[in-house]
């Protein structure tokens, strides 16, 4: 019952994550909601691990490589977004042809 | 810091506080979880959703400890709450014009659809972790398991695991770290 719980939070956190991403007028609030969704997904991987396989942790390592391609990922579009900013000064998303020329 | 902890569990399980103490951090930091979320994609201020959802990874690395996943606890505190929140912290601050307190939020369709969508996916979501028998699969997966390395923590477990089995996705891994700060270096440079 108790993973039942966890895996219906995590689904809220996804969903939440979902709609924050889509309808954020600001490319920094669409970084942050990609990242609540990754955190979503890593609770997830981590529960499956304690409950499943507490002595084999296979959750627990794919979760450390998600860690990693999120901080990447995160560096890459605050670059990105940081860059788009200094040539338009403005961060409003459906601008999306700002890198052009 | 997993000492205080291995002790806390050995008087608790001596005192037989250990379920009803595990239940109750589990639906605090669940609360915490939601409001922070929710903090997080309705503030209008991007500072402060930018502190909400610091709020939210710490709360997720309590989570982590009472999974008794003590290293990825530590990752996450580390990664996420030190450096990536502090980077997202940067742009926001860094990308602060005057056009983001004027900007409150007006509900349009576009918004009420995504909402719909969103919802609809959480309902179909909880309707399958619902209907799944995950007791069947415990079960079956815990016949599998090797039971030698009942001595080891779980930090050894995972440099074994890093070490033996997961050796190439190491390495690619701190190539692409390396590719990242080039990338971001150069692209910044300009």
């Amino acid at each position: 019952m108790m993973l039942e719980h966890i895996l219906v939070l995590n689904a809220y956190l996804f969903s939440i994550g979902i709609y924050g991403f889509i309808t954020s007028r600001n490319m920094v609030r669409a970084l942050m909601c990609l990242e609540l969704i990754l955190n979503a997904v890593n609770i997830n991987f981590v529960t499956f691990s304690d409950f499943f396989y507490s002595r084999q942790l296979k959750g627990n390592i794919f979760s450390i490589f998600v860690i990693a391609i999120a901080a990447v990922e995160a560096t890459i579009g605050s670059t990105i977004v940081s860059s788009i900013y200094r040539n338009k000064k403005s961060t409003r998303i459906n601008q999306s042809t700002l890198l052009n020329k | 810091m997993k000492s205080i902890s291995i002790y806390l569990s050995l008087i608790l399980h001596r005192t037989d506080l250990l379920g009803p103490i595990h239940n109750f951090l589990l639906v605090f930091l669940g609360s915490s979880l939601i409001l922070g979320s929710l903090g997080m994609v309705l503030l209008t201020n991007p500072i402060y959703s930018a502190l909400s959802l610091g709020l939210v990874l710490v709360c997720i690395s309590l989570f982590y400890i009472l999974s008794n996943s003590h290293f990825v606890a530590a990752a996450q505190l580390f990664i996420y709450v030190g450096a990536i929140n502090v980077l997202i912290l940067f742009a926001v601050m860094f990308m602060n014009g005057s056009e983001y307190y004027k900007d409150f939020n007006l509900w349009t369709i576009g918004n009420g659809l995504t909402s719909l969508v969103c919802t609809s996916i959480l309902v179909s979501l909880i309707t399958t972790i619902l209907d799944t028998s995950w007791y069947g699969i415990i079960w079956t997966t815990r016949s599998n398991q090797i039971i030698e390395q009942d001595l080891l923590s779980n930090s050894q477990q995972i440099g074994i695991h890093l070490a033996i089995d997961f050796f190439l996705p190491f390495e690619f891994i701190s190539i692409i770290l390396l590719v990242a700060l080039i990338g971001a270096i150069v692209v910044a440079r300009q």
